[in-house]
């Protein structure tokens, strides 16, 4: 099992949603972001006020799935976020070494 | 006393007999149900199978000795209520006259409860002596509760007679206070606990707000209060209070529910899941009509329900009389008639007497006024006796600028939401706007809305006024906005209208709610302009909503947003209903991460507009459409319009309806006549000065100085020019002296002179001689001018951006100063929040943008001009 994390833009979320279901993942954790790679933030005046962004808004998603998945949906994923411009995000993947299904205690794949 | 549903069997039972009977009938009674649905039939034949079993039971278990003589099995709580739901534990009550009998015979006790067991019943048995009742037991109030609703099932009477005549009624008003904080207590921690509200996705139906133990707790307040006057039991005598005809409905559809929850799951669980819910809607658990429901209908029916019984619980325990009084509470408790009305305040509750009238529809109305402004309650009575009274209220129905006055106030009250619900709860809303009886209680049924349409709307007003007292930064950041909507009394009533098409399923709703705000705005007799406000609201409410889920960050996005808003009052209008909307679709719908996104497009967008207005131009030859909807309603001079409209910004004709522009057009064709129109129109609490000439140097600082000349206070105003030279000038502004109110002849002379000014024909000097100065006296604003260049936002322009301290004749300054250095205004955008002016203008100077040195020789004259100590008309 492995786990994928993928910073998107939050406009490319209903894309990248459709897109992991498509191939075949279940279920999908969402959380909202903020933060920056090499896409540094930027400063808008308003009324004389300064607004300094320096922590953009990005969707992060959590996806466990066996391990025969993870290239079909790090390719949904990069197919679905991408825009060729700098800010499109990361994805990050690493082992998961168990999963438990609270309900029923079931272990495993099966758990996913 | 309830007497025995039936004879105490004369021969003896087995244990394995009675097992066998209530097996039998228990499946007989799901039979029932499942052909019936009636749940109040069920609980009830529960009941008495459990009197029979418990009757023949008594005998095993007292090994033969009479039980009459031992002791009294009661049946407490729901049972002793005869709501014995089919998975519900059997609450039964073993009262023995001593101590020292109850002692003496715990054994049979335990007997009756093994052999209870035995049987399949889950007994929940307590035993206790006469003298152990007559108390309250701290930490256990609910044991006394369920005493209210004992029952003599088996054995000794007198027993049972004694705790119902004479044990209770001297416990409950010896005990009063601590019995009635203690109920209050334990009913607001556990209404806490379900977030104080009935909306709940998957609610439990006994125990969530407006559920059955509110039900029940309605009924053991009635108890209280009624031993409490009359000194005995309900029922005991003839003044017992009938239930009220809402609650009994209600308490059928739990009932039905409950038992339908308890089939289904095969125990005690009452959590209405939203499969549940499904098959109850498809079974319609509760409803009147057979067949298959809508989960989202039935869900509505339950919610319907759950909200008599919870208001009708919440103001019982606001009203529980107390004891003893602190000075404060004997103030409040004070009867004071609320002047003009029926009513009167007493216990910062609004109450009527019996008696009283009521036949004048507009002093209730006013009632609600007042509970907007100040936030009293209706006592039960008030909301009854004005339910009463409908039919008679119907007849006398208000419309046009009376009904708005009415809806205004209490729109504008920092109780609106409070006073709305109150108005919705006795139907009084639905009576003023009948358009909203198609969301009372409707259910948009997902994961994440917590609230029914109707009660969401009340919590966006609510999330308005709530603005009133910012605590986050961000909630700092949407009150600025607020103090800044010119008519929030049309911005809340587009939001109270905002979402009745969902009502109208299978359809666009901002659309349907479009079509049913236009019904009341005709009621109303607003103005077009009125119309247009609210209108475009209701029909763009979700636009920014949608711009969120793209790339805020993109010029584009930000572009086409604020195309399609147009003004920064509707912006600002735009903003601060997204933000009242996402916040009350539940309690943490609006993260801090959507709020900043949703402040980041506002800012953008302001800043976008602000900074755009000369580059998108108009002209006759890309957009011939609007070109025509204009010409449409000209009658004359037609060939005239095109040189009119080309290269009038896009943002006036975005923020000006067709026929505002038609009139400026109009307007325009005689300058060559008269020099300059000017067009003069009172608005609520501001004037409106619309001039249209040719344009000059120190055009704008003229008219600017002769309007503060005048005493007039600019709030807001755009100067706007077309490629042909003819501007069309708005000015925003307050009466200070209220010159032109107390004398409407000076009008006209106003207008003169204002026209005089700007076409020349009249010196300004004389007039800025003869005026008073420093009118406004100091201002109260602490805070450095600043000034702001932007030479990148437009192509033709350098944009000047100054925020100074407002003063009276500051427009004229700057407008003076720009002047002497040649600078020539192509359009401005004036404002002011508070008492802050911010006001942007393009400049140019002789046709090109201002190059460095230029910016900063004219810094130097700003600044001069936005020193107070220059704070003059001259």
């Amino acid at each position: 099992m492995q786990k994928i994390e993928a910073i998107i833009q939050p406009s490319k979320l209903d894309a990248v949603k459709d897109a992991v279901l498509e191939a075949g993942v279940d279920g999908i954790t969402i959380l909202e972001a903020r933060g920056h790679g090499r896409q540094k933030g930027h400063t808008e005046f308003y009324r004389g006020r300064e607004y300094t962004v320096d922590l953009l808004p990005k969707i992060k998603l959590e996806i466990v799935v066996g391990d025969e998945l993870v290239d079909k949906v790090v390719d949904a994923i990069v197919g679905a976020a991408r825009t060729g411009k700098i800010g499109d995000g990361k994805i990050f993947i690493s082992p998961i070494a168990e999963a438990i299904r609270i309900r029923n205690d079931e272990r495993g794949p099966t758990a996913l | 006393m309830h007497p025995p549903s039936e004879s105490s069997p004369s021969s003896p039972a087995s244990i394995d007999d009675l097992r066998a009977l209530y097996a039998k009938e228990s499946i007989a009674l799901e039979q029932s149900f499942a052909r019936t649905s009636d749940g109040v039939a069920a609980i009830r034949r529960r009941s008495t199978l459990v009197d029979t079993l418990v009757r023949r039971m008594l005998p095993l278990a007292s090994h033969g000795k009479d039980a009459a003589e031992l002791m009294a099995a009661i049946a407490v709580g729901g049972y002793g209520r005869k709501e014995l739901f089919p998975y519900s534990d059997v609450d039964i009550l073993y009262l023995f006259a001593t101590p020292a009998a109850e002692e003496a015979h715990k054994q049979v006790v335990r007997n009756a409860n093994q052999i209870m067991w035995d049987i399949g019943l889950r007994a929940s048995p307590v035993s206790r002596a006469v003298k152990e009742c007559e108390r309250l037991q701290t930490g256990n109030v609910e044991f006394t509760l369920s005493l209210l609703d004992a029952r003599f099932v088996a054995g000794n009477e007198a027993l049972a007679r004694q705790l119902q005549s004479q044990v209770l009624p001297a416990l409950i008003p010896r005990e009063w206070t601590r019995l009635t904080e203690d109920v209050a207590e334990l009913a607001r921690s556990r209404h806490k606990k379900y977030g104080d509200t009935i909306f709940q996705l998957e609610p439990n139906i006994k125990e969530s707000p407006g559920g059955l133990r509110d039900h029940n707790l309605a009924h053991w307040l009635q108890t209280f209060l009624h031993i409490r006057e009359h000194g005995g039991m309900p029922g005991s005598n003839a003044a017992a209070t009938p239930p009220r005809e809402d609650a009994e409905a209600a308490f059928e559809f739990i009932a039905d529910a409950r038992c339908f929850l308890h089939f289904r799951n095969k125990r005690d669980d009452n959590v209405l899941s939203w499969n549940a819910q499904d098959e109850a809607a498809a079974q319609s658990i509760g409803l009147e009509t057979a067949g298959t429901a809508d989960p989202a209908y039935w869900m509505r029916t339950y919610y319907r329900h759950a909200r008599a019984v919870y208001r009708r619980v919440t103001l019982m325990l606001d009203a529980l009389p107390a004891t003893r009084l602190s000075f404060y509470k004997t103030i409040r408790r004070r009867r004071s008639p609320i002047p003009g009305t029926d009513f009167f305040l007493e216990d910062g509750r609004i109450d009527v007497d019996d008696n009283a009238p009521l036949s004048d529809a507009d002093s209730i109305l006013r009632l609600f006024c007042i509970i907007a402004v100040q936030g009293h309650s209706l006592s039960q009575r008030a909301e009854d006796r004005i339910a009463e009274v409908f039919p008679m209220l119907d007849l006398h129905m208000p419309e046009g600028p009376f009904l708005w006055n009415v809806l205004r106030e209490i729109l504008l009250g920092p109780h609106a939401a409070h006073a709305l619900r109150s108005m919705h709860a006795i139907g009084i809303l639905e009576m003023l706007i009948p358009e909203f009886h198609g969301i009372d209680a409707l259910v948009v049924r997902d994961s994440y809305h917590r609230y029914t349409v109707d009660e969401h709307t009340f919590v966006a007003i609510h999330n308005i006024h709530l603005l009133r007292q910012p605590s986050s930064e961000w909630e700092h950041r949407f009150a600025s906005l607020v103090k800044d909507v010119d008519r929030l009394d049309l911005f809340l009533l587009a939001i109270l209208m905002h979402d009745t098409g969902k009502a109208r399923r299978n359809a666009d709703h901002t659309l349907q709610s479009v079509e049913l705000a236009d019904g009341l705005l005709a009621r109303l007799d607003f103005d077009p302009e009125e119309r247009q406000t609210v209108r475009r609201l209701i029909r763009n409410h979700l636009e920014m909503s949608s711009t969120l889920r793209r790339d805020i960050f993109d010029p584009e996005t930000v572009r086409s947003f604020a195309e399609k808003t147009g003004s920064q009052m509707y912006l600002r209008m735009l903003t601060l209903m997204t933000y009242a909307d996402i916040k009350a679709v539940h309690p943490d719908a609006l993260t801090p991460w959507k709020a900043e996104n949703l402040w980041q497009l506002y800012i953008a967008t302001s800043n976008y507009m602000d900074r755009s207005v000369d580059e998108e131009r108009f002209h006759v030859k890309s957009d011939a459409a609007l070109h025509r909807s204009i010409a449409s309603l000209v009658s004359k001079q037609n060939d005239r319009l095109a040189n009119f409209l080309d290269g009038l910004p896009q943002r006036y004709l975005q923020t000006r309806r067709p026929d505002m522009i038609r009139d400026h057009f109009e307007m325009s064709l005689g300058i060559v006549e008269h020099g300059a129109r000017v067009v003069l129109r009172p608005m609520r609490q501001l004037y409106e000065l619309t001039l249209v000439t040719q344009d000059r140097p120190k055009l704008f600082a003229d008219v600017a100085g002769a309007l503060s000349a005048w005493g007039m206070n600019i709030i807001k105003a755009d100067a706007f020019s077309n490629d042909a030279g003819t501007v069309v000038d708005t000015f925003l502004f307050t009466d200070i002296y209220k010159t032109l109110e107390l004398n409407p002849t000076e009008m006209e002379r106003f207008q003169k002179s204002i026209e005089g000014i700007a076409s020349l024909r009249t010196a300004i000097e004389p007039l800025l001689r003869s005026r008073r100065q420093g009118a406004n006296g100091a201002n109260k604003v602490k805070m450095e001018p600043r000034i702001e260049y932007d030479n990148e936002s437009s192509t033709h322009s350098t944009l000047l951006q100054i925020m100074a301290p407002d003063a009276p004749g500051l427009l004229r300054r700057l407008a003076l100063a720009f002047a002497e250095n040649d600078c020539n205004i192509k359009v401005a955008l004036i404002d002011t929040e508070g008492e802050v002016a911010v006001d942007v203008f393009y400049l140019d100077r002789n046709g090109e943008k201002l190059d460095g040195e230029m910016q900063h020789l004219l810094a130097g004259s700003v600044y001069e001009a936005m020193d107070p100590a220059f704070s003059t008309l001259a």
